[in-house]
């Protein structure tokens, strides 16, 4: 279908910037850590219990196979996905992976700008950017920048909020 | 009626909205009320802890607990005081547990002052002061004021001073505490006809939900079995002699006809007086309740759109509702529901004049442009595929015996009604762009149509699943600050949401598009 439309047909081109390198070591090592506790606390019953149900060592198999196709595939792939520009006017994330969602949102409907970090985060010097709207339908999240960019934008955005008059609802 | 209270007030009145305003406290006939909900809201943990404690150490607790609800009612009732100065609207409470809450006026959006039952009895009523900001399902929001409770002539002053701030510039003068009578517009008003629109709101359905389940509860709870009241038996004992095709039709119309009585009682109850007025300040001004009075005022510079509602059985009626999308109206369940409805179930030629009336032109009625014949496809798959699943697993439970056999075939006979709805969710798919209105129709069992601001979105958002990649389509949606927070165009081509977005929202979206 979009073979033969693509001349004409309307698109939205990927937001120019991707998010630090880093962050592909941030993501493996937060799953990592899900899997290994997932995967741990399965071993711990099936190797203590007495009578360990019978579906636990299909799970365990299961568990076994998908976490190194999950954490070698997820990462590169969320790299790949994850996208952000911010321009004069307006904030421009990409992300999703069977679903995907383009979210742009005017700066002068701004309201707050969160930088967060969690120890993991810290550790591999990222911070993820929240900027929030007045709508519930949700703010955009720009996750896995280097802590020093999240800095400068969250200073740049709210810099250009305040600038602009109103209330922003 | 408010002059009485005007009198009453006019005393400490001057001061009003300075900077050194007055502090005002909740009607300490809340005291006489409060107590007694309180006690009869935490009656279950109190019977239920003596009755199962009974020389446990802890059957006492109850007792224990209802003490702190009361004292926290009767302290809030006490120590709860309110003022409005030139800014802001400030508000403090608590004994032990401090909180102070300023909502600066300009963000005041809505005013709605609802009159239950208990506030009637001394006709008091609560008043929310709602912002523009959006606190859709997280409880009271944080930006809320809740007076509960004042009298009503407070109430009505507090409407009065707060939203009509803009036609008596001069707030810190006495001048805006003077009664303006302002000359009201009718809009509309409820009409006793419309009462056939009532059964088909099926709303006495819940209510025939509720009652069944309550009492299945209790009988569970008490291991009362049912079939061996007499009244029961003797009931089930007469069926028992007919085919169980007969009972089953005579449970339907019975059913049907509980459901039809409970709904006009419903409709009376909730819409009774119901009227929808414009006052000269700029606001719109509901009001509506037999038992439970409502009065909701919206700012109209605040009204974002409005959403047409017609519910398939409403619709097959011919019958629709309207609903306002405003900053500061609450969603939710309850009490909260419905704060920003502009026409109750009424003729859809009705509801189109209100929207006319209220919105100055009528978007909703506006041909809408389809959407491509692919979005057929999927609606009818997901409506076919969520059938063929809950089938898939009746049947499952069925083969592992938790289950008989009929639920799973059951669930394949609705297969041919799922295909309807899904055609006909189709059928409503449209959408159209009519200057500073973005229009979007969905849904078949329950459908919608929202008229929503352009201004008043605060961004695009553009969604693509797996499989609406393959049919070439995405879901925009639009979100906004008010109402259901976002409004979604189902299914759309690809091309034709990119452009509809960078036509609702100029210049907007235009740099991130390429061709």
């Amino acid at each position: 279908m979009s073979e033969h439309t693509t001349s004409t047909a309307l698109r939205l081109r990927p937001p120019a910037h991707r998010v630090s390198r880093r962050a592909i070591g941030y993501w493996t090592t937060t799953a990592a850590i899900l899997w290994i506790v997932l995967i741990g606390v399965q071993t711990l019953i099936a190797s203590t219990s007495d009578d360990a149900p019978a579906f636990l060592s299909v799970t365990l198999v299961i568990s076994c196979v998908l976490a190194p196709l999950h954490l070698i595939v997820m990462p590169q792939w969320r790299y790949r996905v994850h996208r952000w520009e911010v321009t004069g006017e307006a904030v421009y994330t990409q992300a999703g992976w069977l679903k995907q969602q383009w979210r742009i949102a005017p700066i002068s409907r701004i309201q707050t700008v969160d930088i967060e970090r969690d120890p993991f985060e810290q550790l591999f010097g990222l911070a993820k950017i929240t900027v929030t709207t007045a709508s519930a339908a949700g703010p955009l999240r720009i996750s896995g920048l280097t802590h020093g960019r999240a800095l400068e934008l969250a200073d740049e955005l709210t810099k250009t909020t305040q600038a602009i008059r109103g209330d922003a609802t | 009626m408010s002059s009485t209270a005007d009198t009453e007030t006019a005393v400490i009145l001057p001061a009003e909205g300075t900077q050194d305003a007055p502090w005002h406290r909740l009607d300490r006939r809340m005291l006489l009320i409060r107590p007694v909900l309180d006690l009869v809201k935490s009656l279950p943990v109190l019977l239920g802890a003596l009755l199962f404690g009974h020389g446990e150490p802890w059957q006492w607790f109850g007792l224990v607990f209802t003490a702190i609800a009361v004292f926290t009612g009767v302290s809030h009732v006490l120590t709860s005081r309110y003022r409005i100065t030139e800014s802001q609207v400030e508000w403090h409470t608590g004994l032990l547990l401090r909180k102070q809450r300023a909502i600066p006026r300009d963000r005041i959006r809505t005013v709605d002052v609802t009159s239950e039952p208990k506030h009637r009895l001394f006709s008091l009523a609560a008043a929310r002061i709602g912002t523009g900001r959006h606190s859709h399902g997280k409880g009271p929001g944080k930006d809320e004021l809740v007076l509960d409770a004042v009298t009503v002539a407070e109430a009505q002053r507090l409407r009065t001073l707060l939203l009509h701030r803009k036609a008596v510039p001069a707030a810190e003068s006495a001048t805006s505490e003077e009664p303006i009578a302002p000359s009201e517009q009718l809009v509309a008003a409820v009409d006793k006809r419309w009462l056939r629109y009532a059964p088909f709101t099926l709303s006495g359905l819940a209510v025939v939900g509720a009652a069944v389940g309550t009492v299945y509860h209790f009988a569970h709870e008490l291991h009362f079995d049912p079939v061996q009241f007499s009244l029961v038996r003797t009931v089930v004992g007469h069926f028992a002699d007919t085919p169980t095709w007969v009972s089953v039709v005579l449970a339907a119309v019975g059913l049907l006809v509980l459901v039809s009585v409970l709904s006009v009682g419903g409709y009376i109850l909730s819409f009774w007086n119901f009227r929808l007025t414009r006052e000269p300040a700029g606001t719109l001004h509901i009001r509506r309740g037999l038992i439970t009075t409502r009065s909701v005022s919206i700012e109209e510079d605040r009204l974002r759109g409005v959403e047409v509602r017609e519910p398939l059985p409403l619709r097959l009626a011919g019958g629709a509702r309207c609903v306002a999308i405003a900053g500061g109206l609450r969603e939710g369940k309850g009490a909260d529901k419905g704060g920003g409805l502009l026409l109750p179930p009424a003729p859809v030629a009705r509801v189109h004049e209100v929207v006319a009336a209220v919105l100055g032109e009528d978007p909703a009625a506006m041909p809408l442009t389809r959407h491509p014949r692919r979005a057929l496809y999927r609606r009818l798959s997901r409506a076919v595929i969520g059938v063929l699943i809950l089938a898939a697993a009746l049947y499952g439970l069925s083969w592992l015996g938790a289950l008989p056999d009929w639920p799973w075939q059951a669930a394949l006979v609705l297969l041919p009604f799922a295909v309807l709805v899904g055609w006909d969710r189709y059928r409503g798919l449209g959408h159209a762009l009519t200057g500073r209105y973005l229009v979007t129709r969905s849904g078949s069992l329950d459908r919608g149509t929202a008229v929503v601001q352009c201004d008043g979105m605060t961004g695009i958002v553009v969604e693509r699943s797996f499989f609406q990649r393959r049919a070439g389509l995405v879901t925009l949606i639009a979100p906004v600050a008010a109402g259901k927070g976002h409004y979604k165009v189902l299914d759309i081509a690809e091309h034709d949401g990119l452009d509809l977005a960078d036509r609702a929202a100029p210049g907007l979206v235009t740099p991130f598009l390429e061709h």
